[in-house]
């Protein structure tokens, strides 16, 4: 372009046509400017779509029997206690009152043999882990770092004491540390759940500091739940930890602990529940779950369920389009059917 | 070269040349190549719409031009007219705004003296006078970039932010801050807008940092200016008003300045404007003589001028050498910043307007904005789709309110509610935490809810938009096809957001001259005397070269001579042999040409070329001289013709150039044998009006038949005559024309009616026929596109019988056409032949019922007829014949008229149109279509200014619409439906969480997936395909035109393929939601790791959803779609490695279980069922044609894979 023409560089895209005859102007050609790449141009063709359809349902059916298979495999005990273990009308009151003694005792019967480890979990429902005023309300600085301990903003209204120290674990969720504990007899004899390393590693190892205790926890009005040892470092607080992994939904199981034994089918499993946790003001309820594992997770028959619907759909869509094929073919890249010749 | 003092001054009694004062008269806007041109130029009138001022031009001429001329009374009545006549445009514009007012203002001109406050005072040579307060001139320092350092933030960002949607990310960006709800992070709120605003100052910077550049190029050059009585080197910025400057052969004008002497003894410079408006051709500027007189050095004096504007055909001042008369200035005696001075050896000049005053700064802005037709119809998708956000935010916010009405007695101890602050000392529970009433928490649930769906209105597609833009009008640009070798001009995208309506195009508008012919005229015949020379068989090739002073001379082009008229030139005797001499005479001399001598590497041969405005003319003195009458040089006073070997010198003693009111020029000579003549040309109907018939009765006639066998083969004609004058005669139009020519008012009607006065009685000569050459390819193209079922409609300034063999040689029209021509001379016939045609389309269209016998209809109308027509209200019947017509022909027509017919269509129909030219005359109609296109041609660059898109040929018209518009609207249409499609997936995803929550905006989506979903996840891919992927083989889309029907029937882009996509977009939704929730439903699964699987199953959902709709896979849309997965795993991975985020690891965990996997694939598999499936029914049972056209090509592709192979074994056997 020409420089006493401002016109000529208001665009950068403008390529001026005659501003030099002698030098060709032309378009340098490649493949890809003149958009001729080479290219794979895949059409749906009836085989195409028949086998799709037909692959799907001939990989989802068995994945679907085998994760049937070893969500049939698992054994699932659940016991709902949040009734049954107040024995008044105002549970309300009951649970709030810290005089009254909370012990329940509840009774399973096993139906088929447990194979350790089987998992101690307790059931919530109707708590709102996901709630936007729950959620947020933590610090995940002052959790790792103790200089962080003064971070409590995002706590409010937990954050701090009244005589403005900083909680530590601050937070409505810390604060709500769930606090039932369960006492585990098989047969009559006590069976030891172990409470280790029910937490990930990660947190453990990177996200829970290990040189921070906690502080002033639980010193409001109001208890939330649990309270915490001061002298153990919040990396070995392993169900603090546990339950600030927020459940996604508002029904949600969280690891109580593991018992390492098996548990022979017929046997009497009988947990005495210190019931502490207030799930009552807010209409919810508690469970205990005693479970085992397989390579699926624990009991879930939807996914094997899913699966072999998926499948089976697939297989008789793959039949349809046999079928419609058949009935109604066409000729492929005929001419005649472009709508100005027809 | 030029023998500058050898010949006697001009004649004495001529004043230098007249100032070109009718130029003014509208033959800006009608250049000299349009000889018929019936209408006057109807920008004239006061008219507030299109139809008005195409009615006004219904007024025949001259009583119109009189009555606005002669009217003192109102001298500003022009102006205002212009105003509401662009406020009605409603499109305003650079070029049309510049051409109005330049009428506006030299018509002003002719009629009042310049106003001192509406003056400015040039100081010749004292540059601090002329600048002293309160001038204060600009310096000549420009400056096209838009920022400085130090203003590029705020002035960016106010640019951008006159986008609507931006203003609407701005203040949900704004809302997120406030403490209630704080839905996102303070970083992750404002980063989507961040993100664009980024990108797009990014590209901003960098364009205005080319503009820094060339703009210091530019200022820092240097030019000659007096300074204390010496020339001395200064640079261009440094140049003041009132500063002399001396420049030299090929130098570039630094700014705009008034010519005060040159080296022409005459006081004569020619300048090359082509920087300025693209024409090649060399003016000629002249220098006053009073100035010239004056050595520079001692020239004082004030320069009375008009204040800056930006038209490049008016200059209105007055110089006033030191208390003699003031002498006026006019166009003619200024040179313009970015002009050439050519074949004068200097020239020294005062400057007038400096920097951004001068005339190309002002008229330099860019190409005029248009919104894409798609765009139009995204905004009625974007208002459901904000419907649609609003239910969603109401939903959500009533369900909360409802379920805080049943738990308000629980709120205060819910643990996960805790509406009450208990960490307080207070001894009662009051203080509240965060808790505002019901009714306020229910308003900020919805506001929450506004900010955590905004991505709904999808915030990258705009940006997205314009780098798709960008990239396509990169292939446009690129694309060899689109090249043309001849003029080395290649394709350009003027416009960068209308790229998609190219696929849309329903009626395509063309001019004819220069965009179906090349407007390079060829004189073909002669009617000599009554005879017709038109055998050109046995004549030789001839540029008659000549021999002057052991030089040849040859003319750069040679014509094709008539030999028996070649002979009755040379050694014809008698009357008739000299009348023909005459009429070669007048040929050669009755024009505005300059012959311009070019070395060639021969020292011996010199080549002439005949430089001028108009390629009529041209060709017409190019014949001349291979007939023997070789124009060799012209100065202001004279005219060296060369014939046959004897030089004869003529004394140019008066001329009136070409006007388009009086469509003829003459020129009165003076001949060496002592003799006046005054020769005249023009167009036919304004010839015969002053032809004196009794003089040669026959030859009258036969010319007249040869006149009409010549227009109907195509050719341009042209008629000569001559009128000898007396002495007597001659003082007496010299007295009338020194009286007119310095007239302060009406100049203009002054010598008009001094050159109507002279001209009459003339004597018939002859008449020329030149032919304008088709461009390559036309009737193809043109076959192309009618095939393509795109109506072509030709407007053009010639008459009925040229245009219509034009139209057949270009096969628009063909034999079996039923022509319905419409060409009245009064409002009653014109009404009438309406009717007529109106009945006769009924009647054929009753005939034939089925497509296959009808009959193809051509309309021809003049513009005369289309005057009364607008005039009458029967817009609306016209518009009926001519939808029916297949073909329809305007000639005859005025500017403003083409730009009426486009929008006579534009009005009625929502049909695309398409306006191409390459003239200045096409400008209003460039600019009034849906697409205007300009031909970078010989005419000038006004129309490629205009323009939307500019290229070298017509023919290109196809591979523009067929191929890269087709592309470009199918690729557009489906990004802008995928970019709704995928937004409002991960919107849905978002909302059935939110059921599961409490009615509360929280997300699992980590706050940082769910930004960079619309702007980082799934973006690229978007933008790539919509650049690179093609439905169709370019030798598909030409082969079958017809395929270009699916974007006039809009079949990318509709409301049912919209709400179709919206479902897909709901089930998909349901799926990534729901599986996972069913199968979580009671388990230990953390909201991190739920939310990672849903981000991953959203983002290669619809990322397959997208590969499953790409036709061509390049290795880039291979890498984009599966690298944009990728990228979103990686992000995923590196959000979580972040220990202070809540989802710590939760990826790695996740990922981990073998439930994740068999959920993520389920949900890729059951989401894609429904698409998958709908898109192998519709493509088998119901195939439309782009469909059928790409099975053909998959097999035409494995037919030639074969090819090569059979063709080896057969020349191995060969």
């Amino acid at each position: 372009g020409d420089p006493g023409l401002p016109s000529s560089a208001m665009y950068p895209l403008e390529m001026e046509g005659n501003s030099n005859p002698k030098t060709t102007n032309k378009p340098k050609y490649s493949k890809f400017t003149q958009q001729e790449l080479p290219a794979c141009k895949p059409l749906l063709t009836p085989e195409i779509v028949i086998a799709a359809f037909a692959l799907i349902g001939a990989l989802f059916v068995p994945i679907g029997l085998a994760s049937l298979h070893a969500s049939r495999q698992v054994v699932e005990l659940v016991h709902r206690y949040d009734a049954s273990c107040v024995p008044v009308d105002d549970k309300v009151g009951f649970i709030q009152n810290s005089r009254t003694d909370k012990t329940c005792t509840v009774t399973m019967t096993v139906p088929k043999y447990m194979k350790s480890p089987i998992h101690v979990y307790y059931l919530i429902d109707g708590f709102y882990q996901n709630h936007r005023r729950y959620v947020r309300s933590r610090s995940d600085k002052q959790l790792r770092y103790k200089s962080a301990a003064h971070l409590t903003s995002d706590c409010v209204p937990e954050g701090d004491t009244a005589d403005h120290a900083p909680i530590v674990p601050c937070g409505l969720v810390a604060w709500s540390l769930f606090n039932d504990t369960y006492t585990v007899r098989v047969n009559g004899v006590v069976t030891q759940v172990n409470k280790k390393d029910i937490a990930w590693k990660s947190d453990k190892n990177n996200k829970f500091g290990k040189n921070i205790y906690p502080s002033n926890f639980q010193k409001g009005r109001l208890i939330g739940g649990a309270t915490l040892n001061e002298s153990i470092p919040l990396s070995e607080q392993e169900d603090l930890i546990v339950w600030m992994r927020t459940a996604a939904l508002p029904t949600f199981r969280k690891l109580y602990g593991r018992i390492e034994k098996d548990i022979n089918a017929n046997d009497n499993v009988t947990v005495v529940i210190q019931n502490n946790y207030n799930t009552y003001s807010f209409g919810g309820s508690k469970a205990l779950v005693l479970s085992t594992a397989s390579w699926i997770g624990g009991k879930n028959n939807f996914i094997g369920i899913a699966y072999l619907t998926i499948g089976g759909l697939c297989l008789s869509l793959a039949m349809g389009f046999l079928v419609l094929y058949m009935v109604k073919r066409r000729n492929f890249g005929d001419p005649s059917n472009l709508s100005w010749n027809r | 070269m030029r023998p500058d003092g050898k010949l006697p001054p001009p004649h004495p009694s001529l004043a230098p040349l007249p100032q070109r004062p009718q130029q003014a008269t509208g033959t800006d806007m009608d250049p000299h190549a349009r000889l018929p041109d019936p209408v006057p130029s109807p920008i004239l009138k006061h008219s507030p719409s299109i139809s008005r001022s195409l009615r006004s031009a219904a007024d025949t001429s001259s009583v119109t031009f009189a009555a606005d001329f002669r009217s003192p009374s109102k001298p500003e009545s022009t102006s205002p007219s212009f105003d509401s006549f662009r406020t009605a445009r409603s499109r305003p514009s650079s070029v049309s705004r510049s051409s109005t007012r330049r009428s506006a203002s030299e018509r002003a001109g002719s009629q009042r003296d310049l106003r001192d406050e509406d003056a400015r005072f040039v100081y010749i040579n004292d540059a601090p006078r002329t600048n002293a307060p309160p001038a204060m001139f600009p310096d000549n320092s420009i400056r096209t970039s838009k920022y400085s350092v130090l203003t590029f933030i705020p002035r960016n960002l106010y640019e951008q932010f006159h986008r609507v949607a931006y203003i609407y990310f701005l203040i949900l960006a704004v809302l997120n801050f406030v403490p209630q709800l704080l839905v996102l992070s303070k970083e992750a709120g404002v980063l989507p807008l961040a993100f664009v605003l980024g990108v797009t100052a990014v590209k901003d910077a960098y364009e205005d940092w080319r503009r820094h550049r060339s703009d210091k190029n530019e200022n820092n050059r240097t030019a000659s200016v007096l300074a204390d009585g010496v020339f001395r080197p200064k640079r261009w910025k440094d140049i003041q008003v009132g500063d002399v400057v001396r420049l030299v052969a090929n130098e570039t004008l630094p700014c705009d300045m008034v010519l005060v002497s040159t080296s022409d003894p005459t006081g004569v410079a020619y300048i090359q404007t082509i920087n300025l408006d693209g024409e090649s051709n060399l003016k000629t500027r002249y220098a006053k003589q009073e100035t010239m007189s004056t050595p520079p050095e001692a020239l004082a004096g004030v320069i009375k001028c008009e204040k800056p504007n930006r038209n490049i055909y008016g200059f209105l001042a007055t110089v006033d050498l030191n208390g003699r008369r003031a002498i006026s200035l006019g166009t003619s005696n200024v040179m313009l910043r970015g002009c050439e001075l050519k074949n004068t050896v200097w020239a020294i000049g005062v400057a007038v307007y400096t920097g951004r005053d001068t005339k190309v700064v002002l008229n330099s802005s860019g190409a005029p904005s248009k919104r894409s037709r798609l765009e139009t119809h995204m905004n009625r998708e974007i208002i459901a789709l904000a419907v649609a956000l609003v239910v969603l935010c109401s939903v959500v916010s009533l369900l909360a309110g409802i379920w805080m009405g049943d738990h308000v007695d629980q709120l205060g101890i819910i643990p996960f509610f805790h509406k009450y602050d208990y960490s307080g000392a207070a001894a009662h529970d009051d203080g509240r935490y965060n808790w505002y009433g019901t009714g306020a928490q229910v308003v900020f649930t919805f506001m929450s809810a506004v900010i955590q769906f905004q991505v709904m209105i999808p915030i990258g597609l705009i940006i997205s938009m314009e780098l798709i833009r960008v990239g396509q009008a990169y292939f446009m640009v690129q694309d060899n096809r689109m090249f043309d070798e001849k003029s080395q001009a290649r394709f350009q995208c003027r416009a960068l957001n209308i790229n998609e309506d190219l696929g849309q195009i329903k009626y395509v508008f063309s001019d004819k001259t220069g965009t179906l012919t090349q407007n390079r005229m060829e004189f073909r015949c002669a009617s000599v005397q009554g005879r017709d020379f038109s055998e050109t068989d046995g004549g030789e090739e001839d540029g008659h070269a000549v021999q002057a002073d052991g030089v040849v001379l040859r003319p750069k082009t040679a014509v094709t001579t008539d030999p028996k008229l070649a002979a009755l030139l040379k050694d014809g005797m008698g009357a008739k042999a000299s009348r023909a001499r005459d009429l070669f005479l007048a040929l050669a001399t009755c024009n505005t040409i300059v012959p311009i001598v070019e070395d060639t590497v021969n020292p011996a041969a010199k080549l002439v070329e005949y430089q001028g405005e108009s390629p009529d003319e041209q060709a017409l003195v190019y014949a001349a001289a291979a007939y023997g009458h070789k124009l060799v040089e012209r100065t202001s006073g004279h005219i060296v013709v060369d014939v046959f070997g004897t030089r004869q010198r003529f004394d140019v003693l008066g001329l009136h150039e070409f006007d388009s009111d009086r469509k003829r020029m003459s020129v009165i000579i003076g001949c060496p044998d002592k003799t006046i003549k005054l020769f005249v040309k023009g167009a036919d109907s304004s010839m015969f009006g002053i032809i004196d018939k009794t003089l040669n009765p026959d030859v009258v006639q036969a010319t007249e038949k040869h006149l009409h066998s010549y227009s109907s083969v195509g050719l341009r004609t042209l008629v000569i005559g001559v009128r000898e004058l007396s002495q007597s005669e001659f003082q007496e139009w010299q007295m009338a024309y020194e009286k007119a020519s310095t007239a302060l008012l009406g100049r203009g009607n002054l010598l008009r009616s001094v050159a109507a006065n002279i001209e009459r009685n003339m004597r018939l000569l002859g008449a020329s026929g030149v032919e304008d050459k088709l461009q390559d390819g036309v009737p193809e193209a043109i076959e192309k596109l009618r095939e393509a079922g795109i109506k072509v409609w030709v407007l053009t300034g010639d008459k009925q019988e040229t245009a219509i063999s034009i139209g057949y040689s270009c096969k628009l029209l063909t034999r079996d056409m039923t022509q319905i021509v419409i060409n009245s001379n009064s409002r009653e016939s014109c009404r009438k032949s309406l009717d007529d045609a109106i009945s006769m389309v009924n009647k054929l269209r009753s005939l034939s019922t089925d497509s296959q016998s009808r009959v193809p209809l051509a309309l021809i109308i003049d513009g005369n007829s289309l005057v009364y027509i607008f005039d009458t209200d029967r817009e609306e019947k016209l518009f009926e014949v001519a939808i029916a017509c297949d073909v329809v022909l305007c000639c005859r027509v005025a500017p403003l008229q083409k730009a009426g017919i486009v929008d006579l269509i534009k009005k009625r129909t929502s049909d695309m149109t398409l306006a191409i030219g390459d003239g200045a005359n096409d400008v209003s109609m460039i600019q009034m279509a849906d697409v205007g296109i300009g031909i970078s041609g010989q005419e000038g660059r006004q129309a490629v200014m205009a323009s939307d898109f500019a290229m070298g040929q017509f023919r290109f018209l196809v591979p523009l619409l067929l191929v890269h518009g087709h592309w470009n609207y199918q690729r557009m249409s489906y990004m802008i439906l995928y970019n709704f499609y995928r937004n409002a997936t991960f919107v849905f995803v978002l909302f059935w969480y939110v059921l599961y929550t409490g009615y509360t905006l929280s997300t699992a989506i980590n706050e940082w997936s769910s930004v960079l979903y619309s702007v980082v996840y799934t973006s690229a891919p978007t933008v790539i395909v919509a650049i690179l992927d093609k439905d169709l083989s370019r030798r598909t889309l030409l082969k079958y035109p017809q395929l270009y029907g699916a974007g006039q029937r809009e079949e990318s882009y509709n409301l049912r393929l919209f709400i179709f996509i919206m479902v897909d977009s709901v089930w998909q939704s349901v799926v990534v939601f729901f599986i996972p929730y069913l199968a979580y439903k009671n388990s230990a699964i953390d909201s991190a790791s739920l939310g990672d699987l849903w981000t991953l199953s959203v983002v290669i959902l619809v990322n397959i959803h997208l590969a499953m709709d790409v036709i061509r896979w390049t290795w880039i849309t291979h890498a984009v779609i599966w690298g944009s997965i990728v990228a979103t795993w990686i992000c995923v991975i590196i959000i979580d490695s972040i220990p202070t985020l809540p989802g710590f690891w939760a990826i790695y965990e996740v990922m981990g279980t073998a439930l994740f996997w068999a959920l993520l694939l389920a949900v890729i598999v059951v989401g894609m069922i429904p698409h998958f499936a709908a898109k192998a029914i519709r493509e088998h049972f119901m195939p439309n044609d782009i469909q059928i056209a790409r099975e053909m090509e998959k097999s035409q592709d494995s037919r030639d894979a074969n090819q090569p192979e059979v063709q080896m074994s057969t020349s191995t056997r060969a």
